[in-house]
């Protein structure tokens, strides 16, 4: 071979690598680009696959700057929530509620494999999707102010590669440190695990909810404490304002009253309880199920008992166990965990 | 530098470029992409949910808020020449989802009939033999139950005293896997098959037994409601092949 056929093919050969291969062309040097290093979930075996667009996979500084925006009330310049941080609502040690009057703030765990946000669900799909709602609506973020700060510009460029924070980037760090807010290593689990052990009388609460004497597992379905549907569990037999629920999104009268299934995950830490915050403690709850239950033509078709009648009447000494057994699904290292709480 | 490194070089290039390179003529498998189908109707009218528009043979009018099941063992019944064909599943179906499945590349030939059972096969039907998706975990049969998964979620509600009440008639353990059988002639030809289950879910509730939502709403916890479902629902699919 002489030079100049050498040289041609070497021609020929950097044309077919840059267009045939353009990802492994040299990159241009690109002043915006990220330096990201993957993050995985670290996830029991009976936990559902986690669900990750492909668009925005989970990483280390996607995730540190999602939580940084979490706990920063510099998100609520404008809008209704001024002086506001997610987290002044959103509180780690009530696994990310707050006791409130009037809507009840929902819990964050595991809101990974969440379709529908919200009670009624009127925010649909991702979490991206719902984070752009928070961003854009709930909280309607001043982006220039972002922009301004001499911390997130550089944040924003190392998590994502832009230059430029708009509201897409912000959502899109916000859900993935919600995908990281998951809670599984409660007594329960470790009961699943076989790490640890259960009370007799926990047990009992465990048994009761899990067949027809208690019936919650048709809804609080393992291991997310719940089916992420929506169910009218008879609260009232009438319904107005926010009360109709899942109905003012869907207009399908057998959506009156229907809510969205919270997760039981830390329960005993999430006071008050139901949509509306109406039972202040967990043997109102159990009161309710067992014998509180009001008729209405959408109620769920679960809670209507073998026999059509609508009261479980379970036993001063069942509703105890039953609410021993929501106990253990406290988890002390996820309401503890200094990695899910402020950075600041 | 040498030809031959030069040569190697091009090698290495397509090779790690392969999904970019031109891609060898592949040879057309002559045979059928098919599709199994499932439908749902109450006697001749489709399935609607959410209102109350069907009458069971006890005399109860209902209607539907959810339909999900597991198909499982899935057996084209052969003839002379054609062996029977098993597609073992399982599928997971809401019939307010996904209610077609690609069965892929099925051998040509007469059959006679098909099988399936409505549920899961001993094997699959432990907690945790299924893969731990969102539908599945949905579908689990409690261990202090007897582990699982549920065969059968259908629910809705009914109108009795006047007012409407619920009825689930939830289906699961393995005494209560439901084999149905239908007999029908058709031929795979190499065409795209569809293979069309029709669920009836006036079946449900009748033949051999009349089933009657007023003392029976709710079945899971009894042996004896989930064994009238399971014969009732032997004949609750009709099969339809559509080449
Ligand atoms: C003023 C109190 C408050 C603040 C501040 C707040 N939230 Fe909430 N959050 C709530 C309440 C109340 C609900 C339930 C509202 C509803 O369902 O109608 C909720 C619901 C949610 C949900 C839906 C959970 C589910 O299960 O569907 C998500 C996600 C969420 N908040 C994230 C955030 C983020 C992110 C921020 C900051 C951008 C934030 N919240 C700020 C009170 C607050
Ligand atoms: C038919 C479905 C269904 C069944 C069965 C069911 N739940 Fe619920 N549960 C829900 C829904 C939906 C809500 C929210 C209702 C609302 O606020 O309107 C809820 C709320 C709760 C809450 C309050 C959660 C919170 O964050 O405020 C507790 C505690 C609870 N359920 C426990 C139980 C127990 C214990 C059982 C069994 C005795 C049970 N549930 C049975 C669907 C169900
Ligand atoms: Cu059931």
């Amino acid at each position: 071979m002489n030079k100049a056929s050498a040289a041609l093919l070497f021609l020929f050969l950097g044309l077919w690598l840059g267009t045939g291969c353009r990802h492994e062309a040299q990159e241009p040097v690109d002043p915006c680009a990220s330096g990201t290093t993957p993050l995985q979930l670290d996830l029991p075996a009976y936990a559902p696959p986690p669900v990750i667009p492909a668009d925005n996979p989970l990483t280390v500084e996607g995730v540190a700057l999602g939580r940084r925006l979490y706990y920063d009330t510099l998100l609520s310049l404008n809008g209704p929530y001024q002086g506001f941080a997610c987290a002044s609502c959103h509180h780690q040690d009530k696994a990310f509620t707050v006791p409130t009057a009037g809507t009840n703030v929902l819990s964050h765990a595991n809101l990974g494999w969440s379709t529908h946000f919200l009670w009624n669900g009127g925010v649909e799909g991702t979490l991206e999707d719902v984070m752009r709602f928070e961003v854009e609506e709930f909280f309607q973020v001043d982006i220039q102010a972002l922009r301004a700060r001499p911390e997130y510009p550089a944040l924003f460029r190392q998590a994502f590669g832009t230059c430029s924070i708009t509201a897409r980037e912000v959502a899109m760090a916000l859900a993935q440190w919600m995908r990281r807010i998951t809670s599984f290593n409660s007594r329960f689990d470790q009961y699943l695990r076989y790490e640890g052990t259960l009370s007799p009388q926990e047990l009992s609460g465990m048994n009761l909810f899990l067949t027809e004497a208690g019936d919650c597992f048709h809804c609080h379905s393992l291991p997310l404490m719940t089916d992420n549907a929506f169910h009218n569990i008879g609260l009232d037999s009438i319904f107005s304002g926010t009360g109709v629920g899942r109905y003012a999104v869907t207009g399908n009268p057998f959506d009156l009253g229907a809510f969205k299934t919270p997760t039981l995950r830390n329960i005993a830490q999430t006071a008050p309880y139901m949509h509306d915050g109406r039972f202040q403690t967990l043997e109102e709850v159990l009161a309710f199920y067992s014998g509180g239950v009001h008729h209405s033509p959408s109620l769920d078709p679960i809670m209507t008992k073998p026999g059509t009648g609508l009261t479980l009447g379970l036993t001063p000494q069942q509703k105890a166990d039953l609410v021993a057994f929501l106990h253990t699904l406290t988890d002390e290292d996820f309401l503890t965990d200094p990695a899910l709480g402020s950075p600041f | 530098m040498s030809r031959f490194r030069l040569l190697l070089l091009l090698v290495l290039a397509l090779a790690a470029c392969k999904k970019d390179g031109p891609a060898p003529p592949q040879p057309q498998p002559a045979s059928t992409a098919s599709t199994l189908l499932l439908e749902h109707e109450v006697d001749a009218m489709g399935l609607a949910f959410d209102s109350i528009l069907y009458v069971n043979a006890a005399g109860h009018a209902y209607g539907v808020t959810r339909l999900e099941y597991y198909l499982s063992g899935l057996t084209l019944l052969g003839s002379p020449g054609t062996p029977d064909l098993e597609i073992p599943g399982p599928w997971y179906v809401n019939a307010e989802g996904q209610t077609a499945f690609k069965l892929g590349t099925l051998p040509g030939g007469t059959y006679s009939g098909v099988a399936v059972q409505l549920g899961l096969p001993p094997g699959l039907n432990q907690t945790g033999a299924l893969p731990a998706t969102l539908e599945n975990l949905n579908m689990a049969w409690p261990d202090p139950m007897g582990g699982g998964y549920h065969f059968m979620k259908f629910e809705g509600h009914f109108i009795h005293n006047g007012t409407a009440a619920g009825f689930a008639m939830h289906l699961g353990r393995n005494e209560q896997l439901v084999h149905c059988s239908m007999p029908a002639t058709f031929t795979l030809d190499g065409t795209a098959d569809t293979l069309a289950l029709r669920f009836n879910l006036n079946e449900v509730f009748r033949n051999p037994h009349t089933y009657d939502l007023a003392t029976g709403n709710q079945s899971m916890g009894s042996m004896v409601l989930m064994g009238l479902l399971r014969d009732n629902c032997a004949d609750a699919f009709t099969f339809e092949h559509r080449p």
